[in-house]
């Protein structure tokens, strides 16, 4: 995963009504902490922000240029805020990383392949956490569901490594689950209490 | 139909629940794949959630999971037609989930992602307000 330059400011006010201007001017409020160092208080420009998040995924490593200081700094999007209904940015949380460093990132599991016929995937988790080289993650690991039967698991030990990325989680930790496929029955009659997470009828 | 089991522990007949602000939490899809999102405040009642719920699962027939993420837990009163004003607070006639904006009410699981968005389209249609599709995102706090 390339990485990507962005600019930034130091922010100069906090709490909501400063968080609000700045976002209203077009930036993304973020503080920017890790290796010891003193936390920073920056804000990154949403526009720009937005598309390496849309492109990189959400492990995107970044390369913080803030106005003022010398030098730039890598660093890592720990934790990102989302207003759920409008979906934009509004806080981000940067951890600086170290060149040939090794980190712990959560990484998107995909599933390939098609199980049984009349099966049904559940899934317990859709990232596994893994150790890798801070410039060198993965956007995306793959595990394959091929012809795998109800009652089966993919486990995070089935989960396709690329050389210098190693497991954070136990090996037998449960991604996904292959159910049989429910039957079609009726609608629970009136009064009755439908359980949740149910079943298609 | 969704209902409490028990009487509620608090007032038999309450006042109207708040409306205003957003979901300040179950904003986003966990279990499913999919999920049908609130865009406007509103009271969903348990006719309208069970509603919803068969108007999906009978579109994916089979091979598909449905979960419901809002309950109906909150009483509303409704006084008889034609009585005078007075003489004390009405009946209780409906549960309702108050939801807000930005609640996730569905999440479904499902292989086919166009049979998926065909059913919780039907099911959208049973609901009192505006909603939106959304999938399951990766990674974020």
């Amino acid at each position: 995963m390339s990485e990507v330059k962005i600019s930034a400011e130091p922010r100069t006010e906090f709490g909501k009504g400063g968080a609000r201007r700045t976002r209203r001017a077009g930036l993304v409020p973020a503080v920017l902490y890790g290796h010891g160092e003193k936390p920073q208080h920056i804000a990154l420009p949403a526009r720009e922000f937005a598309a390496a998040i849309r492109h990189g995924g959400i492990n995107q490593i970044f390369t913080i240029d803030i106005a003022g200081n010398s030098g730039a700094t890598l660093a890592l999007p720990k934790a990102i805020q989302r207003d759920p209904i409008r979906d934009t940015f509004e806080h981000v949380d940067l951890l600086i990383v170290k060149r040939g460093e090794k980190i712990q990132v959560d990484i998107q599991v995909t599933l390939t392949g098609e199980a049984a016929k009349n099966t049904l995937i559940v899934h317990e988790s859709n990232t596994v956490a893994v150790v890798a080289e801070a410039l060198h993650l993965p956007s995306e690991l793959e595990a394959s569901i091929e012809g795998l039967e109800a009652g089966s698991h993919v486990t995070a030990g089935d989960v396709k490594l690329p050389k210098g990325v190693e497991l954070a989680v136990d090996a037998d930790t449960v991604l996904a689950v292959v159910n049989a496929a429910q039957s079609n029955e009726e609608a629970p009659a009136e009064g009755e209490t439908p359980a949740e997470g149910e079943s298609a009828e | 139909m969704l209902m409490p089991r028990k009487p509620p522990k608090g007032f038999r007949k309450p006042h109207h629940p708040d409306r205003s602000g957003a979901s300040k939490g179950g904003n986003r899809v966990v279990f499913g794949e999919f999920g049908i999102q609130a865009l406007e405040p509103a009271y969903v009642t348990n006719r309208q959630i069970e509603s919803a719920r068969i108007a999906m699962t009978r579109h994916i027939k089979r091979g598909g999971k449905v979960w419901i993420s809002i309950f109906p837990d909150q009483a509303l009163t409704k006084k008889p037609a034609e009585t005078r004003m007075g003489s004390g607070k009405g009946s209780p006639e409906w549960w309702v989930a108050n939801v807000k904006p930005g609640r996730i009410l569905f999440e479904m699981s499902f292989p086919n992602e166009t049979v998926a968005r065909e059913a919780m389209r039907r099911a959208i249609h049973k609901l009192p307000m505006k909603c939106r599709i959304v999938t399951r995102e990766v990674g974020e706090s």
